[in-house]
This record gives C-alpha cells, sequence and structure tokens, in this order.
C-alpha cells in the first residue's frame, strides 16, 4: 500500500480537517479513508448542499470535498453560498465528467479545484497539497492510522 | 482498489453492494416514472443523478463493466432526448437496470459480468435516431501549439503596451494533463491561479472556443512574482503537466514555434468513430420480461445481522417474561403471608425495574426485525409493467399503506406469493382493453397492493378491479379433475368453492398461460401463507373484481404515534399520517356546508372536532390543529393538549369487549396509561355524519 507523508497545517502542526459531501454513503467513506490516510480528520460529512452549508458553519474545515450532483441543492449552489459566507473557504469540486459547464461555474464562484470521479488516492493528494499550498506542510513518517 | 488493504476493500464493497442494490431500485422505481411521463425533464434528471452516483461507486471499486455501461446511459440521458425519444428513453433505462443488476449479482459472486452490449446498441439506437448531429465528430481539430510562443499580432501588442507601462510580463505555455479529460475546466483552473499571480494579459484559447480538442494553454500575464513560483502556482496537479515559463522582452525578437503540428488528440476521434459502428447496427432493444423475477429474489440486505441470531436472543426475551411473571405470582404469594414485612418494597422495587428494563429489550428487539411494507410494495411497479406489457393490457398499480411495519422475515416470503397473485390478477383478472371497454369499465385496469395492522395481524390485500373469479367455472374444473365429487361440490359455500383454486391440481389448468405459469401456482400461496401462520381469503365479484387478503400474524407491532388529549383523554394517532401541527384563533374558523373549516396558508382544510366523540364543548379561544393525511385529502383534527410523539407497542383490542372501528388499537404507556389508536379514516368518515353514538364507543375503548 503507498503512504502519504501526513499533511498538516502549517500553523499549528494539527492534522487537516476536511467535510465531505457526497449523496452517496459509499463515495463519502471512499473518500474518507482516503483523506484520513493523508493524516486529516474528517470534521463533518454531508449527503447534499443544505446539509453541507451547516456543517460548514459548524465544523469551518480547512477543507471542503463537495460533489456536484446531489438531491436538495446541487454541490454547485452549495459550494457558491459556502465562498460567499467565508471568501476564505477552500472548496474542491469532485465529480465525474460531463457536467462541464457546472464545472467551470463552481471554479468561477471561487471553488478551488476540481477532481475527476472516481476518485484516485495519489490525485487527491497532490491537489490537497497545491490547495493547501503554504497553509500545509508534508509531515515524513506521521501518516495517521495506516503506521505499519 | 490497490490503494487500499484488502480488508478495507471487502468492507468498501459491501458498502458498495449494499449502496448499489439501493440505488437499483430508485433506478427502476425512476425508469417506470419516466415511462408515465415520458419527457419530463425533472425525471430525467432523477434519472441521470442515480445513474452518476451508481457510475462513480462502482468505478471506485473497480467494477469497469459497470461504470462504463453507466457512463454511456448517463451521457445519453438528457431532457432533450426524452422529449424526442419519449417512451423509448425509459424502456432502455429499465434494461439497463436489469443489466446492472446481473452485473452486480456476478460482482458479488466474483464471476465474469455479463455483457452491457445489447443496451449499449439500445442506447446507441436511442441518440442516433434524431440525426447524426449528436454524434458528428469535429473534424476541425484545433491545431495545438506547442510549447512554445506564437502570438497574434494583437496580443502581441496587448504584451508590449503592458511592458512599456513598466510592468512585469510573463508568457506561459501549458501542457495539459492526457489524463484531464474536461478541457474546459483545465482551463478555468489556469484562470483561476492567474487571478492569484497577477493581471491575465491574453490567453489562448480563450472562453467559447471548442476546448475539447486543446492540449496547451498559451497566455501572458503581468506579474510581481517571480517565474519559479508562477511556474510552481501554475503546476496545477492533475490538470497540467508541464509548464514553461519565460520573461517577456519586448520588443525583443519573438521566439518562434519551433516544431510546427501540435498533436491531435487521437483517442477522441477514435472513440466517435467506433460510436458511428454501433450506430450502423443499433437493434432494437427487447424487453425481458423474465427480469422481473429476478428482481423479485434479489436480496436486499439493510439488515446486517442474521435474522436467525435475533430470532434467538427474542426467544430469550420471551424466556424471561414468562419468569417475570413467575416471580411476581411468588411474590403476591409472600405479600400475602408477610403482609408487614419491609423487604416487600424492596421487592416491589426491583421487580418494577426489571419489568421495565425487560420491556425495553422486548421493543428493541422487536424493532430491529420491523421494516416497512414499502420494501416488499416498492417491487412491484416494476412486475406489473412487464407483465401487463407481455399480456397486452393497460394496468396502473395503487399502493397504500406500505408504512404498515411488517416483520423482516415475514415480509421476505411474502415477496414470492404476493408477486404471483399480482401476476395472476393481471394475466386473468384484469380483461384486455377492448374487453373492458365492452364492460363499460375504464380501459385501464387498476392493480391495488394495501397493508393495515389489524389487531395483531398485518392484512395485506392484493386487488384487481377485473373480471373477478367465476366460481361456477372453478367448481366445474375442480370437478373434471376429480378433486371434488359432483355431491360435494353442490353442498359447498362460496367461500370452499372459491378455496378450490387453492388446490395443487386446479392451479395448473390450462387457463394459466405463460405470465403465470411458472411452476409457483396459487397453492404455493397458500402454503406459505400456511408456514407463516396467516390466512388468505378471497373476495370476488364477478365483473367488478377479486381481492386476495393476505393475514399474517404478528405478536407486536409498534408505530410510531402522536399523543394528544381531547377532552381530559389520551389518544394517538400514527405519526405517519401526520402533516404538521398548527395553531389557530377560534375566531378564524369558518362554516361551510355544515362543515367547519380554516383557511390554512391558502387551502381551505376541514376541521374534526374530536371533542365532539366526547360531548364536551372547550372553550379554549386558540385550538391546536393536528393536520392528517388521508388518501390525498387533508383534515385537521382540533384538539386540547398536544402531549408528544412515542412509539406504541400496539395492543389488540379484544372484538368481544370493543366493537368500534374509530379505535385500530391501544397501547400502554410505561406509567400504565392507556391510549388509544384512532383509526383516522373511520374518525373522519364518522364525524362527517352526526355522532351520537360514537361516544359510547370510545368511552367503552378508553375504559377497556
Amino acid at each position: 500500500m503507498e503512504q502519504f507523508a501526513a499533511l498538516m497545517r502549517s500553523k499549528d502542526r494539527q492534522p487537516i480537517r476536511y467535510l465531505v459531501v457526497d449523496d452517496s454513503v459509499f463515495a463519502r467513506k471512499n473518500v474518507t479513508k482516503m483523506v484520513e490516510s493523508f493524516g486529516g480528520n474528517v470534521a463533518g460529512e454531508a449527503g447534499d448542499g443544505c446539509t453541507a452549508i451547516t456543517e460548514y458553519d459548524r465544523a469551518i474545515p480547512d477543507i471542503v470535498l463537495m460533489d456536484i450532483t446531489m438531491p436538495q441543492m446541487e454541490g454547485i449552489e452549495a459550494a457558491e453560498r459556502i465562498i460567499r459566507q467565508h471568501p476564505d473557504a477552500r472548496v474542491i469540486m469532485v465529480s465525474s465528467v460531463g457536467y462541464q459547464e457546472n464545472i467551470v461555474a463552481a471554479l468561477q464562484k471561487g471553488a478551488k479545484h476540481f477532481v475527476q470521479k472516481p476518485v484516485k488516492a495519489e490525485v487527491l493528494y497532490e491537489v490537497i497539497k497545491y490547495v493547501m499550498g503554504e497553509d500545509a506542510v508534508a509531515v515524513e513518517g506521521a501518516a495517521a492510522g495506516d503506521s505499519k | 482498489m490497490s490503494f487500499f488493504s484488502e480488508e478495507r476493500a471487502s468492507e468498501l464493497k459491501d458498502l458498495f453492494f449494499e449502496s448499489a442494490t439501493e440505488l437499483l431500485q430508485a433506478l427502476n422505481e425512476e425508469g417506470l416514472e419516466l415511462e408515465k411521463h415520458p419527457g419530463d425533464p425533472e425525471v430525467v434528471r432523477q434519472v441521470r443523478r442515480t445513474v452518476h452516483t451508481l457510475k462513480g461507486d462502482s468505478a471506485a471499486c473497480g467494477y469497469s463493466e459497470l461504470s462504463a455501461l453507466a457512463h454511456e446511459l448517463e451521457d445519453a440521458l438528457t431532457p432533450e432526448l426524452a422529449k424526442q425519444q419519449g417512451t423509448k428513453v425509459a424502456e432502455v433505462v429499465l434494461n439497463a437496470a436489469d443489466i446492472f443488476q446481473h452485473m452486480l449479482n456476478a460482482y458479488r459472486t466474483n464471476s465474469p459480468a455479463p455483457t452491457g452490449d445489447r443496451v449499449l446498441d439500445a442506447i446507441h439506437a436511442l441518440i442516433s435516431k434524431p440525426g447524426p448531429s449528436l454524434a458528428e465528430p469535429v473534424k476541425s481539430a484545433m491545431k495545438a501549439p506547442p510549447l512554445g510562443f506564437e502570438w497574434t499580432e494583437y496580443e502581441k501588442m496587448v504584451m508590449a503596451d503592458a511592458a512599456s507601462r513598466g510592468l512585469k510580463v510573463i508568457q506561459l505555455s501549458l501542457t495539459i494533463d492526457p489524463n484531464c479529460v474536461v478541457r474546459a475546466v483545465a482551463l478555468q483552473m489556469v484562470k483561476n491561479a492567474f487571478a492569484d499571480l497577477g493581471t491575465l494579459l491574453v490567453v489562448v484559447p480563450d472562453e467559447g472556443a471548442a476546448m475539447d480538442k486543446v492540449d496547451h494553454i498559451s497566455a501572458a500575464l503581468a506579474s510581481s512574482f517571480d517565474e519559479e513560483y508562477i511556474a510552481k502556482k501554475c503546476k496545477i496537479p492533475a490538470v497540467i503537466s508541464d509548464v514553461k515559463v519565460e520573461r517577456y522582452a519586448p520588443p525583443a525578437a519573438e521566439p518562434v514555434s519551433a516544431n510546427g503540428t501540435g498533436e491531435i488528440d487521437h483517442t477522441q476521434n477514435e472513440d466517435l468513430l467506433g460510436l458511428d459502428n454501433q450506430l450502423d447496427e443499433a437493434p432494437a432493444a427487447e424487453t425481458e420480461v423474465g427480469s422481473a423475477s429476478n428482481l423479485i429474489s434479489a436480496p436486499e440486505s439493510t439488515l446486517r445481522v442474521d435474522a436467525e441470531k435475533i430470532d434467538a436472543v427474542l426467544n430469550l426475551v420471551g424466556e424471561l417474561i414468562i419468569g417475570k411473571s413467575m416471580l411476581t405470582q411468588t411474590i403476591n404469594e409472600f405479600d400475602k403471608k408477610f403482609t408487614k414485612d419491609p423487604l416487600r418494597a424492596k421487592f416491589a422495587d426491583a421487580l418494577a425495574y426489571q419489568a421495565r428494563v425487560l420491556n425495553d429489550l422486548q421493543k428493541s428487539v422487536m424493532k430491529v426485525r420491523m421494516v416497512p411494507v414499502e420494501q416488499l410494495f416498492r417491487r412491484f411497479p416494476r412486475v406489473v409493467r412487464d407483465v401487463s406489457k407481455a399480456c397486452g393490457k393497460e394496468v396502473i398499480l395503487e399502493v397504500s399503506g406500505q408504512n404498515t411495519d411488517l416483520d423482516k422475515s415475514i415480509l421476505d416470503v411474502l415477496a414470492e406469493p404476493m408477486a404471483h397473485l399480482v401476476r395472476n390478477a393481471i394475466g386473468h383478472g384484469i380483461e384486455s382493453p377492448a374487453d373492458r371497454i365492452a364492460a363499460g369499465k375504464p380501459k385501464i385496469g387498476t392493480i391495488k397492493l394495501n397493508a393495515f395492522h389489524q389487531g395483531n395481524n398485518v392484512v395485506i390485500e392484493v386487488s384487481d378491479d377485473g373480471r373477478g373469479i367465476d366460481r361456477q367455472k372453478v367448481v366445474t374444473k375442480a370437478i373434471e379433475r376429480g378433486i371434488v365429487t359432483q355431491e360435494d361440490a353442490a353442498r359447498m359455500t362460496e367461500g370452499e368453492a372459491l378455496n378450490l383454486i387453492f388446490h395443487p391440481g386446479l392451479s395448473t389448468a390450462e387457463e394459466i398461460t405463460s405470465v403465470s405459469g411458472r411452476g409457483v401456482g396459487m397453492d404455493i400461496v397458500k402454503s406459505v401463507l400456511e408456514r407463516l401462520k396467516g390466512t388468505v381469503v378471497i373476495d370476488t365479484k364477478v365483473g367488478v373484481g377479486s381481492t386476495f387478503y393476505l393475514k399474517v400474524p404478528l405478536t407486536l407491532a409498534i408505530i410510531k404515534a402522536l399523543m394528544f388529549r381531547v377532552a381530559e383523554r389520551l389518544y394517538a394517532v400514527p405519526l405517519s399520517s401526520v402533516l404538521e401541527i398548527t395553531r389557530a384563533m377560534e375566531t378564524e374558523i369558518h362554516r361551510v356546508d355544515q362543515h367547519e373549516v380554516i383557511k390554512l396558508r391558502d387551502q381551505v382544510l376541514t376541521l374534526v372536532r374530536l371533542n365532539k366523540l366526547v360531548k364536551s364543548k372547550s372553550n379554549q379561544k386558540k385550538i391546536f390543529i393536528v393536520v392528517i393525511a388521508i388518501g390525498d385529502r387533508k383534515f385537521g383534527l382540533v384538539v386540547d393538549k398536544l402531549v408528544g410523539e412515542e412509539e406504541l407497542v400496539i395492543k389488540a383490542l379484544d372484538d368481544h369487549l370493543v366493537a368500534t372501528e374509530l379505535v385500530s388499537g391501544a397501547s400502554i404507556l410505561g406509567d400504565g396509561t392507556v391510549v388509544l389508536i384512532l383509526n383516522l379514516n373511520s374518525v373522519v368518515t364518522r364525524l362527517g355524519k352526526s355522532s351520537a353514538d360514537i361516544d359510547e364507543q370510545l368511552t367503552a375503548g378508553a375504559s377497556a
């Protein structure tokens, strides 16, 4: 199994906190396992856009991983509202291809990145590293949970 | 899934199968919905969303056949297509759902997945029909610039102008990662990155260009950052694979592209060609009626504990209850012998505590086993559709009472006999459209499924409005086959005669057609019900229709109820029928045709005064209204005081003691209070009339 150097927040060396939004329980679990293997913490989960917004307000995560096609409120709108409320929010859209205009719209509204489904751990890792930029550091040998 | 350990992968796969089964069920329902409302964009979007989730989940699990097919389907599903093709789209969706199901079953057993080619062809046939425009390959692939700079005169001018104003102009050439499929997204992401870095002067290609074939993005930026930082920021993971950053030196020699032609995205063109080939064949999709039975038998395992284990626990709880009553008896005897002994109180306390815990234990074990009948009913829209199509009949399915809770194991066993009854009802009961019109009936037949609690039983009704069962025909056939003698037949009552259809010898009669002739005769229905210690009752009228009542036992049924007080008495209604609770002033009530009504958000709501039942008049100025739904009608129950929600264990009211249909059951609360559970249907219909005798009935119920 591939090992990732744990990504920690630069300011306090604490695990990065995530909000995972997807209407599929399976997809949430899948992504959760990935970010945990990056040493992150899932601070909240949501199955639809409305919940995502309240969960963001509650948890104030470092990164939001947001699915696009969801019931109640689509990911784009949820992302837009979160970013309007919290301009610093780092929202990464996660979806399959085929929603090209939607993804572009989300990016225009301030989403930081887009990851294509099926999510590959290596890609997600790089994307998170990129999106966190200076605010995260990789700590070798401190991968949470996955120690051999 | 190589990324995760074996253990984790298998855990995820379990989760996948579970959610995929639910998704498929949803897909089936949505497919049927689509058939009913072809071209409804909202339904199409729903289907698309479901297929999309299925695609994502299966791809993450590495089930490529499923995800590939789901991808094709998702791509094809557009509201425009649904509008053009009408019900054909629903047909394809349902066929695809079948294939998905087969694939899932194959994955589950680790056997090779069946091919989805047939559905794939159908999908392609579907999108090809409106004309080739949809699949027309874009021949004019954009000539992609290499990793060099090739600016137009205008762009050069913009850059030179910026540079002359003292800005540091950086030229960038970015290669889009071949794995990044959505080029427009790449462009937007690059633009976002630029926005953080400085002022964007030019970017090629710009918005609106055919992005699909673009491999490179060239841009010029006015920025104060150094080249290295810009390069780092522009190397967006998964999107940009290579970055070339150069400071623009005005008006020095313009870099000229070294190698002329860029790479055209070959793979995409090949895809399109391949699609063209498939379009030529494109045979029409056939419905597979047999698939309905596969759906019936597909396991739905939201319950992840072996049911036998729960049974064992429940048995032990039963033993404990017997033990408890033994203890109670012993203590009663002890009480009589030692009336003054202080130990008595201690015993009583301990016993009461134990009883409470025991009660909770029993309740929770029961609850584990209970699932709404909906799980069973939801399989039937598909069965009805397939069978009625095969028989050339038009049938709609009406379902009610799906929130009735039923023991999971009973529910599973009921699936097969119910499916048989439904098939029979369509095959034999419902007449062909022509016959129906001739008989003065609506052209479209109706199959109704209903479920409700009746004391300690759950009754499931399967009814049709078809031709009914001709008793005489049944008897004649039975005599013909030597099942009964002529003399016996003459003595038979109506019910006995009808019950002959459950005889194994009769169910294989020639009138059973291909639809129902699958070895599961009416005798199976009977034997399954007997095994469940239940009964099946037929009610039929020639020319009007038949109803089968499947009555299965239920030692305890638990419902969620809303409790309230009317005239100091405690009543409950099933929470599932409560829509909302609102308050109103007495002055807001109006009278229309003997009915009291109130205007609630611009809708007129008929009020039902429960205190009429007990002949008391409340003089509250402010009233509580519990808004309930019966079918698609709404009523407002006027109550004095709301008590709260509670999970109630329904106890049957013995018919001899309480002969009222106003109460469907009673329950005992933790403190021993009896609460009556109202049968809303009867309450509302009764209160429409003047209600003199209701009072006595309810009072009798409360004191029972």
